[in-house]
């Protein structure tokens, strides 16, 4: 049987090094619908999915600025159309521009929750509305949705939002059978974490290959046993 | 094939004077969607009957839109009393064979569902022992009139699942003999049919007062498994 996964924020970092996890092994995900707005990288990684595919698996990107919710509501009914149920959703695309309470641009705090918070919440929505029924749904969170610092209000309230609602969700969710997954990456060697940590050696701290390998085994079997509370992974 | 009346008293008393009745909700969610996910996708159940309080039903269309269920489904308004409103329901029932639920009992599983369907027998209920004793009495004089033998007493559950021509002749026995049942297992029974029981589980409770709905919120939650 053919089952159908999207992940959300896929061109690059841990989206893209997740997609690449589930696509490369021989497993019953076949066809991965990946969202990201257009660009270069968003069209590498699609290249670069297809050039290496042992097990014929198929690739579907739709770019989509996940800040605008118009857009959101007209492409969930088009993705179902065309993919019939999504049984798996990552919600992985995220948003900063760090800055202190002084500073902060109200239209970024915005956007940062419009992207970290209710893109995820959208999408989650109007598949629900669309008769969607999930498996599982994996929000990716952050241990600074955990613990505030100085800088990263706008995140960490975004992130501590998601946090609760996953939680909510999880019980929501419940008489569907639908797992709600949550992790909560530690610094991780990306873009995002390059403009909250700007001086930072990437090749000191976890990879987004190391977290996509904590997702793939949180939506194993074994995952069922530790998906009860929001996972932290961090080096 | 299986048609699913759902009864749905829904709807509970005020929750203050001047205050508009309420969905009955378990944590949060009205009680009526929990069967309806339950049976959602079981597919010997292709048609869903519900009734609905009188000016409910564009509630009741709103919710089963907003929770995306898919079987199709037919409303019908709740009569003034239960022999009523199953009544008009069969009249709209377009199977051979109906299943009886009530909104009230919303942590009924699918499991529950698939078993009564499986059960070898047309007409049957689901049924509980009873763990404390009854006895037979007099209201009026407060006298104790015999006993009754627990072992053959059952606490009567649903869903029940029935032959719709035994459930109509059941109906038609009671007005012709102007006799009121509370549910239609022993009304059927009465009435002349063979009707049979499985044995229920106790999960499967009629939420009733404000604490019966906090219990059910409890048990769905499935917060008791520390160790
Ligand atoms: N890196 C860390 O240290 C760390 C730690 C904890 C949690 N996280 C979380 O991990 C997730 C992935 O981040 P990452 O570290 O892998 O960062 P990244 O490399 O910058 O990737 C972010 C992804 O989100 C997408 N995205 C951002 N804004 C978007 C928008 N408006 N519309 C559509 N897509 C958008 C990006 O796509 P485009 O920009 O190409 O559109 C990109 O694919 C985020 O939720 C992040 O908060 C990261």
């Amino acid at each position: 049987m053919r089952k159908t996964i999207l992940i959300s924020g896929a061109s690059k970092g841990i989206g893209l090094a997740t997609a690449e996890r589930f696509f490369r092994e021989d497993n019953d995900v076949t066809d991965y619908v990946l969202l990201a707005r257009k660009s270069d990288d968003f069209a590498e990684a699609e290249k670069e999915l297809l050039a290496d595919n042992p097990f014929g698996k198929k690739v579907f990107c739709y770019e989509i600025d996940l800040n605008d919710r118009d857009a959101i509501g007209q492409l969930m009914p088009k993705i179902i159309e065309k993919h019939g149920n999504i049984e798996f959703l990552v919600n992985n695309a995220g948003y900063t521009a760090p800055d202190p309470i002084h500073e902060i641009d109200f239209g970024d705090f915005e956007r940062t929750i419009g992207v970290n918070l209710y893109a995820p919440f959208l999408i989650v929505q109007h598949l629900l509305h669309l008769g969607n029924t999930f498996e599982y749904i994996v929000n990716v969170a952050s241990t600074a949705g955990i613990t505030g610092r100085s800088g990263w209000l706008t995140y960490s309230s975004s992130k501590a939002a998601l946090i609760a609602m996953s939680q909510v969700l999880k019980e929501e969710l419940a008489i569907y059978g639908t797992r709600v997954i949550t992790i909560s990456p530690g610094r991780c060697a990306t873009a995002l974490r390059r403009k909250l940590a700007p001086d930072e050696d990437p090749t000191t701290i976890m990879q987004p290959e190391d977290v996509a390998d904590a997702i793939r085994m949180l939506t194993s079997p074994v995952g069922r046993y530790v998906d009860s509370e929001n996972l932290v992974v961090r080096l | 094939m299986y048609t699913l009346a759902l009864l749905n008293g829904g709807v509970g008393t005020r929750v203050a004077a001047g205050q508009p009745k309420q969905l009955i909700r378990v944590n949060h969610i009205p009680a009526m969607i929990y069967p309806l996910i339950a049976v959602d996708d079981i597919p010997e159940i292709d048609q869903i009957i519900l009734n609905f309080p009188a000016g409910w039903e564009d509630t009741m269309r709103k919710l089963v839109a907003d929770y995306a269920i898919k079987t199709p489904i037919t409303y019908v308004e709740g009569g003034d009393t239960r022999h009523a409103s199953v009544r008009s329901m069969l009249e709209h029932c377009d199977n051979e064979h109906v299943i009886l639920h009530e909104t009230a009992r919303p942590l009924v599983t699918k499991a529950e569902f698939e078993a009564l369907i499986a059960a070898d027998k047309d007409n049957v209920s689901f049924m509980l022992e009873i763990p404390f004793t009854v006895a037979p009495v007099d209201p009026d004089t407060q006298q104790v009139t015999g006993s009754l033998e627990r072992a053959r007493l059952r606490n009567v559950q649903l869903p029940q699942k029935f032959r719709k021509t035994t459930l109509e002749a059941g109906h038609a026995y009671a007005q012709k003999e102007d006799v009121v049942f509370t549910e239609d297992a022993t009304l059927c029974a009465v009435a002349g049919a063979d009707v049979y029981y499985i044995p229920g589980n106790d999960r499967n409770f009629k939420v009733t007062t404000k604490t019966d709905v906090r219990l059910a919120g409890y048990l769905l939650a499935g917060d008791d498994d520390d160790a």
